[in-house]
């Protein structure tokens, strides 16, 4: 099994877990925030649909979607939903900043979009929870 | 599964930011990029010295520079505008911990002398116009970053992906 291939594998586990995760942060939060919400998830499934298709067509084993993840924290209310979902955007983004230097080309590129977005989601998320600063000075790298 | 596990793929670059505070407090005087031995005297060299060419500079110095460069324009604008300032230094301060790791990576020492990261081109007194300044220079950091991650060594790819990431985030964070 190709490096890429573990790589976006991962990625793919991550993204799973997140549209996983927005069904208890979304039923938390104002309607605008909703929006934002459901656009996010979109995002989510779009890379998912994305990684199933590129990792069958290379072949390998795809990591099947589980019946449910174990969220870090209880998600009670809005607060909590909010910084859940900042979590949701920073932890994809740290999957698709490993994929970066096992891959090339197109491969590279989308990963490079894909930390880029969901970097700036959770700066959005920050926002909308009153959380300061709303940036972190490395994207996606371990903590 | 996933939400409650540390990153493990993700352990590629781990930088050692220890560093990083003592590297801040040079960049804060002002920096000046020293690239190792590139610009050093060439003068007064021997017959041996003649025909050796000087060290390219990394394909990352401009980006680098360009680090600098965004840190020094907003700590002017958080001085002009104080209001601003808790906004601004924040973000600063990450692009002056990406030019530390930029230095280490590409072997550069970032030495303190004369204020060459001084942003470009007068201040905007009005609050509106200084911060639609700063999200057009973070955008064409964004871009050159993304360029920079496209093209680079595997080895150098994720710390530009959390440089393009971060300056894009930096837009957010002036609307």
């Amino acid at each position: 099994m190709s490096e890429t291939f573990e790589a976006l594998a991962g990625a793919l586990t991550a993204e799973y877990a997140a549209i996983w995760a927005y069904g208890p942060i979304g039923v938390r939060l104002s309607d605008a925030e909703r929006k934002a919400a459901v656009a996010a998830e979109a995002a989510h499934r779009a890379r998912r649909d994305a990684l199933v298709m590129q990792l069958s067509t290379a072949g390998g084993t795809v990591p099947p979607d589980r019946a449910g993840y174990a969220l870090p924290f209880p998600v009670t209310d809005r607060a909590s939903a909010l910084r859940l979902a900042v979590q949701v955007e920073e932890r994809t983004a740290a999957f698709w900043r490993a994929a970066l230097p096992v891959s090339t080309g197109a491969d590279r590129d989308r990963a490079l979009a894909a930390l880029v977005e969901y970097a700036v989601r959770a700066t959005r998320w920050r926002r909308s929870a009153g959380i300061t600063p709303l940036t972190v000075p490395f994207p996606g790298r371990p903590a | 599964m996933v939400l409650t596990c540390p990153v493990a793929m993700g352990i590629t670059t781990r930088q050692d930011g220890s560093s990083e505070l003592s590297r801040r407090a040079v960049l804060r005087a002002g920096a000046l990029l020293a690239l190792g031995g590139a610009t050093a005297p060439l003068t007064g060299c021997g017959l041996l010295d003649r025909d050796e060419q000087p060290p390219r500079p990394d394909p990352l110095a401009p980006l680098l520079e360009e680090s600098l460069r965004l840190a020094g324009g907003l700590r002017a604008a958080a001085t002009v505008h104080p209001d601003l300032a808790t906004r601004l230094l924040p973000l600063a301060e990450s692009h002056e911990a990406h030019a530390a790791e930029l230095a280490r990576l590409t072997g550069v020492t970032i030495a303190s002398a004369t204020p060459a990261a001084s942003p470009s081109g007068p201040l905007p007194a009005d609050r509106t116009a200084a911060l639609a300044a700063l999200r057009k220079s973070e955008r064409a950091g964004r871009e050159s970053a993304i360029r920079a991650c496209a093209d680079a060594p595997a080895e150098r790819a994720a710390l530009l992906g959390s440089v393009a990431a971060a300056r894009a985030t930096h837009l957010e964070a002036l609307r």
